[in-house]
């Protein structure tokens, strides 16, 4: 993976009021640490930086900094939650040729079988792997896996030079048996039921659907004045 | 529908409306999910019938996950009753959501229906929602 250069200006000021001045001018402020060296407080441009970070594992060459350019890589990246904006990151200094632990996340590739379910239970894999040499992702075929096969962690091919840090028994995916229209059916009726929406008789579902909004909302605003009994918590209080 | 077992007190404060969600803001099980934009009460009852809607679309071959419980009594005095004489009767249960949480995450299905799925259960809940997905290079 080629590196992205990035900009480091030296911090010399911490602390809430500090760190928003820097996210003002379209900064983002940053931690570098590792090698058991201290901490040094970096910002970094915020604009190239979210663009690097679209990248998983993206290698960081930092320039400016005092005592010549640094090789890092992305350790906790800290986002609004709600707009998305970066906020802080954790940078870990790392070596050429230096071995790291990352996760690399899991490509499903390949077509699912008939009447089955691709229940993935691991969407990133631990591995070790030389810090200038990481994998973008590892590919694991579902193409004529039968229903109730699985795949493990050992058996997910992995680059040359990779090493797996997971679990080798645990299970990266499993082929389910896909659930019946009935039992979906069944189930969804059974849950209106409780709800007390009512379908009209015969209807199709996008019909059933176009009523069921309407009648969920009306028994909700219709219950409102009396407590309803299955909704009431139990006497449990001490 | 989803009501506790048992609770250690019947009649709660009103939960804060304030801030932001500070976890689940990720999506952690699925591939795709229905992000909160503003801070609300979503009732049991709410959440049953946005996961109904989700369910009727995609019909088979997807999985739905719910990350919010509803764990908090709402109380709520009769109407035409004097002020005083106590607190309330409970009447709703809720989850009290800030904005940021994901709330429902689904997987399996193709991007487009996993999109009018969770449109149409994005109608079931009381507050502006969008539609997220995983991201591969999210750190």
């Amino acid at each position: 993976m080629a590196e992205v250069r990035i900009n480091a200006e030296p911090r010399s000021e911490f602390g809430k009021g500090a760190a928003r001045r820097v996210r003002r001018s379209h900064k983002v402020p940053a931690v570098l640490y590792g090698h058991g060296t201290p901490p040094r407080h970096v910002s970094l441009p915020g604009h190239e930086l979210m663009l690097a970070l679209k990248t998983a594992n993206v290698l960081l060459l930092l320039e400016g900094l005092e005592g010549g350019d640094e090789l890092a890589l992305p350790k906790a990246v800290q986002r609004d939650a709600v707009s998305g904006l970066l906020e802080h990151v954790d940078l870990l200094l790392v070596r050429r040729g230096e071995k790291v632990t990352i996760e690399i996340p899991v490509q499903v590739t390949g077509a699912l079988a008939a009447d089955a379910f691709l229940d993935q239970q691991l969407v990133t894999l631990s591995v070790e792997a030389e810090a200038t040499h990481i994998p973008q992702q590892v590919e694991v075929s579902i193409e004529g896996l039968e229903v109730g096969r699985s795949v493990h962690a050992k058996d997910v091919p992995l680059p040359s030079g990779s090493v797996l840090q997971t679990d080798p028994e645990a299970i990266v995916l499993h082929i389910a048996p896909a659930v019946t229209a009935a039992a979906i059916e069944e189930e969804l009726a059974a849950a209106e039921a409780e709800l007390g929406v009512t379908t009209p008789e015969g209807g199709a579902a996008e019909g059933g659907q176009a009523t069921e909004g309407g009648t969920a909302e009306g028994g909700q605003a219709a219950e409102g004045g009396e407590p309803a009994a299955a909704n009431e918590p139990a006497s449990t209080e001490a | 529908m989803l009501v506790p077992r048992r609770v250690k007190h019947r009649k709660q404060h009103h939960p804060g409306r304030s801030g932001a969600a500070t976890g689940g803001t990720r999506i952690a099980f699925g591939e795709f999910g229905i992000q909160a934009l503003e801070p609300a009460y979503v009732t049991n009852r709410q959440i049953e019938s946005a996961r109904i809607a989700m369910t009727r679309h995609i019909r088979r071959g997807g999985k739905v996950w719910i990350n919010i419980y509803p764990d908090r009594p709402i109380t709520k005095k009769p109407a035409e009753t004097r002020m005083g004489s106590g607190k309330g009767s409970p009447e709703w249960w809720i989850a009290n959501v800030k904005p940021g949480r994901v709330m429902f995450e689904l997987a399996g299905v193709p991007e487009p229906i996993a999109r009018e799925a969770m449109r149409r259960a994005m109608h079931k809940l009381p507050m502006k929602c969008r539609f997220v997905r995983r991201e591969v290079g999210e750190a």
